[in-house]
């Protein structure tokens, strides 16, 4: 049964992505409202399949590849209905859905190639949960300031052609894409400072490399952003870096 | 009667005064055959839309009051004249701005609920017209939000305009400096400031001018040797100088940049031959668009909003399909019983009529 909702889930957003790139190309302006509620129906059902997999383990599940990745994408997901809005970033799930869809289909890969079942917890331990939860919020708004970033960057090259197309008209103004942006370091690094500082609570001690590997991530991030608030990082670099660090994390969290 | 079919010079002389409306109005109202009017008077149009028992006649007393108040006579003016589903069809045309001298405007719209609402306050509407101009409201905004007929800049000054909001967001406290004080930088300065663009400095070699333009632009005037000196306190340039050379320097954008913290600059150069140099674009974060560049937008623009116009009469029509009954309350079957009939440009219809 969690299989079917992850499926339902990476399906969801598929349509989503279809759907706003079908909208972009036709002529209507119309449809494009709805990437928001299939976003929705994808969490509702990602939701589901990460609370089975949790009541399977018995604990936040986040026990293989394939949940982290789930767990990632239903950050993000979480992420963009919380703050696309507010940060008046329009078609930020344009160029968030291909992504999220893209770790779904990894997830499913990997259920289907070997899934590991259930994992037990030795001990109950909310501070692993608290943990775990920060972190991986952390990451999908690190995610999510790795979208923006790539959305700098098409609007920047649409801006200097001299030839804007039609995307260019539902893009947001390239300002606005900054300023998200570092709201979402500052949101991810918060977020992640508390995962970390929780890890030095929990009742078993995580092993070296995997302590080193999330202080490596955290370092980057805080770097970036007081970098940024004491030399402001010119946007063109802070969009660049905001990606690559996201894709650092990605590859750490194999890694974890 | 409206832009396409009488030139200014009638339109000036048909032009009903705004304090003269409500009055206007009830002499209408006062011709015996018509029931209900609105009229809509802008500088682009002259329409009357009312109810009658007797559209035929009600209309030669229209035409009679019409020579008999204003300074025009029989023939010179080319009335066009629709009746039932046309009637409301041209109107949700009109209140979409598919009808407006630039495709989608939106200034229309207000201008068409300021009239439904004066002749409301006059008490010259009843429930026909109040349910036609309602929908007319509703089917403006319904054209405006499903299809993209506001998408795209129409002129050079709104091109710009478009330009400057995809970089700064809202222009509020954006800071423009003029170099140079010819018409275009005006018109396209105004443009800014109607969008919220704040201290607007002006600098041009004749300084009279420049203290001119920047007190018509509530700005301030900068002698031409010390433009330079304000380059760090502007986030827009609008270059429009006679000058036969380059006058904005790559290496002084260059310069001004590396102070900027990550701020971006707009550098609009509409001069002939051109002000600015063309590589200054290759610097991050600067944004120049020459006089070519935002005409050819402009272009585009024009050509997407009119490949649109299609689509919002689609928009338009399936409306008056579903909503058919509804719309049009009162009027007769017959024409516009089962759909809404194109508006043809020779169509010679009646006033909208009573069942």
């Amino acid at each position: 049964m969690d299989d079917l909702y992850l499926i339902l889930a990476t399906l969801a957003f598929l349509g989503g992505f279809i759907l706003a790139a079908v909208s972009l190309r036709s002529e209507s302006a119309g449809k494009q409202g709805l990437n928001i509620p299939i976003a929705v129906v994808g969490l509702v059902f990602q939701s589901l399949f990460l609370q089975m997999r949790g009541e399977m383990h018995g604990r936040c599940p986040i026990t293989n590849g394939a949940e982290v990745l789930v767990f990632v994408s239903w950050s993000i997901v979480i992420m963009y209905l919380a703050l696309g809005k507010a940060f008046r970033l329009s078609l930020l799930g344009v160029f968030t859905m291909p992504m999220v869809f893209v770790f779904q289909v990894a997830a499913i890969v990997y259920l289907l190639a070997a899934d590991p079942g259930p994992r037990p917890p030795a001990t109950l331990d909310p501070w692993l949960e608290l943990h775990a939860a920060m972190s991986l919020l952390a990451y999908g708004a690190f995610g999510l300031a790795g979208v923006a970033g790539v959305m700098y960057f098409f609007q920047d090259r649409q801006l200097k052609s001299h030839h804007p197309g039609r995307l260019f008209y539902s893009m947001p103004p390239i300002r606005y894409l900054v300023d998200a942006l570092v709201r979402l370091l500052v949101i991810g690094t918060v977020l992640l400072s508390v995962g970390i500082v929780a890890a030095f609570f929990m009742k078993i001690v995580p092993d070296r490399g995997h302590l080193l590997i999330s202080g490596a991530v955290w370092l980057v991030y805080l770097f970036l952003i007081v970098i940024h608030l004491v030399k402001r990082i010119p946007p063109k670099p802070l969009s660049f870096s905001a990606i690559i660090a996201f894709a650092f994390a990605l590859l750490t969290l194999s890694a974890l | 009667m409206n832009h396409k079919t009488a030139p200014v010079e009638l339109r000036e002389r048909l032009a009903f005064a705004e304090k003269a409306v409500p009055q206007h109005l009830m002499e209408i109202c006062g011709i015996a055959e018509i029931s209900e009017a609105v009229v809509l008077s802008t500088c682009n149009r002259v329409e009357i839309y009312g109810g009658s028992e007797n559209p035929g006649v009600a209309l030669d007393k229209l035409v009679d009051y019409l020579v008999g108040h204003f300074a025009v006579s029989l023939g010179e003016v080319e009335f066009y004249r629709h009746e039932s589903v046309a009637a409301a069809h041209h109107l949700f045309e009109v209140a979409s701005g598919l009808d407006s001298m630039v495709l989608g405007e939106t200034e229309i719209f207000g201008q068409v609920k300021k009239a439904y609402a004066t002749a409301q306050t006059t008490g010259t509407t009843s429930r026909r017209m109040n349910k036609l101009f309602q929908q007319s409201f509703t089917v403006g905004k319904l054209v405006r939000t499903s299809t993209r007929i506001q998408q795209g800049s129409t002129s050079i000054g709104s091109a710009a305009v478009d330009l400057a909001e995809k970089i700064f967001g809202q222009l509020d406290g954006c800071r423009v400096m003029l170099i140079g004080a010819g018409e275009m930088s005006r018109t396209t300065a105004q443009s800014l400031l109607s969008r919220g663009a704040k201290s607007i400095i002006v600098s041009n070699r004749s300084f009279d001018k420049a203290e001119e333009l920047a007190a018509e632009l509530k700005g301030r005037a900068v002698r031409f040797d010390d433009w330079e000196t304000c380059l760090d306190e502007v986030d827009i340039i609008i270059s429009s100088t006679s000058a036969p050379h380059v006058v904005v320097k790559h290496e002084m954008i260059h310069r001004v940049m590396s102070g900027r913290r990550g701020h971006s600059l707009f550098l609009i150069d509409i001069a002939v031959p051109r002000d600015i140099e063309d590589d200054v674009n290759r610097i991050d974060n600067v944004y120049l668009y020459n006089i070519d560049q935002l005409e050819q937008i402009a272009t585009e623009g024009k050509t997407r909003r009119e490949k649109q116009i299609a689509v919002c009469r689609e928009v338009i029509d399936e409306f008056l399909r579903e909503k058919g009954i509804e719309a049009l309350a009162g009027f007769p079957e017959g024409r516009g019983g089962s759909g809404p009939d194109r508006i043809q440009p020779d169509t010679v219809a009646r006033p909208l009529t009573n069942p």
